[in-house]
């Protein structure tokens, strides 16, 4: 039962991870941006959440405000900023967009203030269903998990069946061919560039409830995030998935499994102080040992 | 005489294209050997396999009697390989005396020297000018590579493989994209070196090959089809349909 | 006299006479943030050594500086509290100290660069990443050494014939070194290894064409910067007395990559006017309104869309023909990579 939970538990994060791991990985395969600013989006995606909930008293408004707030804001940044890094060395990008994150934090502070708003939520969504007989499970997380689900075979559906995704792949491939079709490549980076940051914004609005909305808290998934996409491959939408289920798995996982295994093994303080850093590591452990054996990720974008 | 570089039963895939499919080559010591075929024949994969920069997938690669189809591209220079590529390669920061100084400390294995500055050291830099001089760079030598003609880096990759000092010399295309005159004055620098190193030379100036080339092999979808003296390479129907019926039709 | 020869007299005139004007203007903060300035700017010009020499764009460079000023936290610790590290009664002599501190980071340099160095481009950003992450959590998890709120010390280290508590001699000694650091730098980078270096980032297949293996000389360039940033974390250590995980964490090495670039990229000292630079503006900026960092990204970001020589390059303009690599536009360009669902 406790390993059912866990993996359920493991899976949410999963998604979390997922949601915000595939618009990164899209960004930077297509426009080769590193784009450390990401998490600024789902953090504004949060806030936005959380505040027309509290104004509105409406639960799904808030999820519209986050998804459009995040998305407009997106825009903007892509518009005036991220096309310029295009052709930029890696460095630059690195820098630029390290600036975005200072400027957007400060950004939210001065318009939201420090204190972390709790976002109202309705009745059900406290509620607990019963997943499996004897598994009582939160609502909540399973709207989240529901939702890293959803946009999976959404994505699948849109990179293999659209048009969209037709030139998504082929913009990976080579640029110079999507512009001889006669498509607009600026207007499709934008365009992946701002849908990237909209499904930030659902991660914001699936999070705000559930974690604490605050400055910063885009830089700390951010890093795990990056750390999931260099593992999937980075460029590879399913090196994404796979990336994201194995880090929220590792991580969920060792959170119930290692205290008690590191408490056999060694005497109590050592062993607490050793199975907190481990845990909180697990993550880029999990990505040195694979770069380790793959350098170029688990499902790299080019064979 | 004895072959002082052998390929045997060379095959290299990408995927589903064979880029090298049962190549055999002999080179001896002294002699020049050119490989012709035409475009997308396999001739730059499979000197960058000799090379070690790639791994052939089956086959063997001997050098002076001893296998080194395995033995890592940074170490074959030391076995006496020395290569220069058809796109040059070379460092475009550095004047044209560095260019050779970090070579020539590179085969003298002081590469990890950490204090004396290089552009001062005489110890590398006369030696370096004169490989500049045997190019005819010499009035250059202070420049920038960056600041170079395209003529002129193809000399100074020449000169590059010579400051290896080795005792087999892969040259890819030293003629590519030059003039009809800076290709008289390489084809006149490639005779001079005649005899004193083992050349495998790759080319697609036919008057340039059968000027230099004691025998020639011909390369065709990654296949070595035929080896002989250059009188029997023009004289053949086979290479005429395959090949020289493109160009010199 | 050339323009580089005046821009170096100039910043080491300013460094050496800044005790004597603190004192005129009884500003004595001024010789504290000048110390600041040179530790930072060690460390961004070791960065600088990968970056702009190696074409290595390592973002985990913090883990050195964390680390150098760990181990003299912790020796400290023991040393106070005499508690024995491992039957060692611990020492307070930075001639035993630092010399163990700098051990450590080049043990983890080895590691670090030895792992890193299997992948490039942006797996090697991000992996440097990973590991200096790594080492922030590790050291927030030691929770005998005040875990997240790191370790207090009591006293700076000593060295025969200097006291160091002294605000203005520790000052000089943090100058001397940066001054040191900053000369074997750039005899490091003139040297046959230092072409080798700056080789491998113009053309890799040239250079192992030559008989060199890159990794060699691309790990011992990592692990020498990362000595570099180890003394600027163990003079941090004695500067503030204090040591936490937050030395190490991603946004120390942000800092670091953004003085070297407002600084300009492979010239060494211009990360230390980056650094100047940046402290400077945090300095001033904070002093303005706690939203420094509001004005500060725009800053940053009209500096690497539109200033790419950087602080020192902005010194140069219009000198004689510079000999110093542009080291930037050697930099790899991107390689897109393809998606496959």
């Amino acid at each position: 039962m406790l390993l059912l939970e866990q993996l359920l538990n493991g899976l949410q994060y999963s998604a979390l991870l997922f949601l915000l791991a595939s618009g990164l990985t899209l960004i930077f395969g297509i426009m080769g941006v590193i784009n450390l600013a990401h998490g600024a989006f789902y953090m504004v995606g949060a806030f936005c959440a959380a505040y027309t909930a509290m104004a509105s008293g409406s639960f799904w408004l808030g999820g519209l405000a986050a998804l459009a707030g995040s998305a407009l804001y997106g825009l903007v940044i892509e518009t005036a900023i991220i096309r310029r890094l295009y052709n930029r060395d890696h460095l630059d990008q690195v820098l630029a967009t390290l600036a975005v994150v200072f400027f957007t934090n400060e950004l939210i502070t001065l318009l939201f203030g420090r204190s972390p708003p709790a976002m109202p939520t309705p009745e059900w969504y406290g509620a607990f269903v019963e997943v499996l007989p004897g598994l009582m499970y939160p609502v909540s997380r399973l709207l989240f998990i529901g939702a890293g689900l959803l946009v999976a075979v959404g994505m699948w559906l849109l990179i293999n069946h659209t048009r969209l995704g037709m030139l998504i792949r082929a913009g990976a491939d080579d640029h110079e061919m999507v512009g001889a079709l006669g498509v607009n490549i600026g207007r499709l980076y934008t365009l992946v560039f701002v849908f990237g940051c909209a499904l930030c914004g659902l991660a914001g609005f699936m999070a705000a409830p559930l974690l604490s909305v605050e400055i910063g808290m885009g830089e700390k998934v951010l890093i795990t995030t990056f750390v999931v996409i260099v593992v999937g491959g980075v460029g590879s939408v399913r090196g994404a998935l796979v990336g994201a289920l194995l880090i929220g798995m590792v991580d969920s996982l060792g959170r119930a499994y290692v205290p008690p295994l590191l408490d056999q093994l060694l005497p109590a303080e050592t062993s607490g102080a050793l199975s907190a850093g481990l845990l909180s590591a697990s993550a880029y452990i999990v990505m040195a040992l694979v770069l380790l054996v793959r350098p170029r990720g688990l499902l790299p974008a080019r064979a | 005489m004895s072959a002082h570089l052998s390929i045997r039963g060379l095959e290299k895939s990408f995927g589903a294209v064979k880029a090298t499919n049962n190549a055999n080559l002999e080179l001896a010591a002294g002699e020049l050997h050119a490989i012709i075929g035409p475009n997308g024949a396999g001739k730059s994969t499979l000197i960058a396999q000799i090379a070690g920069e790639i791994r052939p997938d089956k086959g063997q690669i001997l050098l002076g009697g001893r296998d080194i189809t395995a033995v890592p591209a940074h170490e074959r220079p030391r076995l006496g390989l020395a290569r220069s590529f058809q796109v040059s390669q070379l460092y475009p920061e550095f004047s044209l005396l560095e260019n050779l100084a970090v070579a020539i400390a590179a085969r003298e294995g002081r590469s990890f020297g950490f204090w004396k500055p290089l552009s001062r050291d005489r110890s590398l830099l006369d030696p370096a000018f004169a490989y500049l001089q045997q190019v005819g760079l010499a009035p250059r030598a202070e420049d920038r590579v960056s600041e170079l003609s395209h003529g002129e880096r193809r000399q100074l990759e020449l000169a590059l493989a010579l400051a290896q000092e080795a005792s087999v010399l892969l040259l890819d295309e030293p003629m590519a994209g030059l003039g009809a005159e800076e290709s008289a004055r390489m084809t006149e620098q490639l005779m001079a070196l005649k005899g004193r190193y083992a050349i495998l030379l790759v080319e697609h100036d036919m008057d340039a090959v059968f000027a230099l080339a004691d025998r020639i092999t011909v390369l065709v979808y990654g296949e070595t089809i035929l080896s002989g003296s250059v009188e029997e390479i023009r004289g053949s129907q086979l290479v005429r349909a395959a090949y020289l019926g493109e160009e010199h039709a | 006299m050339s323009r580089r020869i005046i821009i170096d007299l100039a910043c080491l005139a300013t460094f050496a006479l800044l005790p004597l004007l603190a004192a005129l203007l009884d500003e004595p903060f001024l010789v504290s943030l000048f110390t600041r300035l040179a530790i930072y700017g060690m460390a961004a010009a070791s960065l600088d050594l990968l970056i702009g020499y190696g074409a290595l764009v390592s973002f985990g460079h913090a883990a050195f500086f964390g680390l150098g000023g760990y181990v003299v936290g912790i020796v400290a610790f023991h040393t106070a509290q005499l508690m024995p590290l491992w039957g060692w009664e611990g020492s307070n002599s930075a001639l035993i100290v630092w010399p163990l501190a700098l051990l450590c980071c080049a043990l983890l340099g080895l590691v670090m660069g030895y792992l890193s160095l299997r992948t490039s481009g942006v797996q090697f950003i991000m992996i440097t990443l990973a590991f200096s992450q790594m080492l922030y959590f590790i050291l927030g998890s030691l929770s005998f050494y005040g875990g997240d709120d790191g370790i207090l010390l009591n006293e700076r280290n000593s060295l025969p014939g200097l006291d160091l508590n002294d605000a203005n001699q520790f000052y000089y000694l943090c100058v001397a070194l940066l001054v040191g650091w900053l000369l074997f730098c750039r005899r490091l980078v003139g040297s046959r290894f230092g072409f080798v270096l700056r080789g491998l980032k113009q053309s890799e297949r040239r250079t192992v064409s030559l008989g060199l293996q890159p990794v060699r000389y691309r790990l011992t360039a990592f692990v020498i910067a990362g000595l570099g940033a180890g003394l600027a974390g163990i003079l941090w250590a004695n500067y503030a007395l204090f040591v936490s995980p937050d030395m190490a964490a991603w946004q120390k090495s942000g800092e670091l990559m953004a003085m070297v670039i407002l600084g300009g990229v492979g010239t060494l000292l211009g990360p230390v006017l980056g650094a100047a630079a940046y402290l400077g503006l945090e300095q001033l900026l904070s002093l303005w309104t706690e939203h420094w960092l509001l004005a500060f990204g725009p800053l940053l970001l009209l500096v690497v869309l539109f200033g790419r020589q950087g602080i020192y390059g902005l010194l140069m303009k219009g000198a004689d023909k510079p000999r110093r690599a542009r080291a930037r536009s050697a930099l790899p360009p991107l390689a897109a990579q393809e998606v496959r669902p």
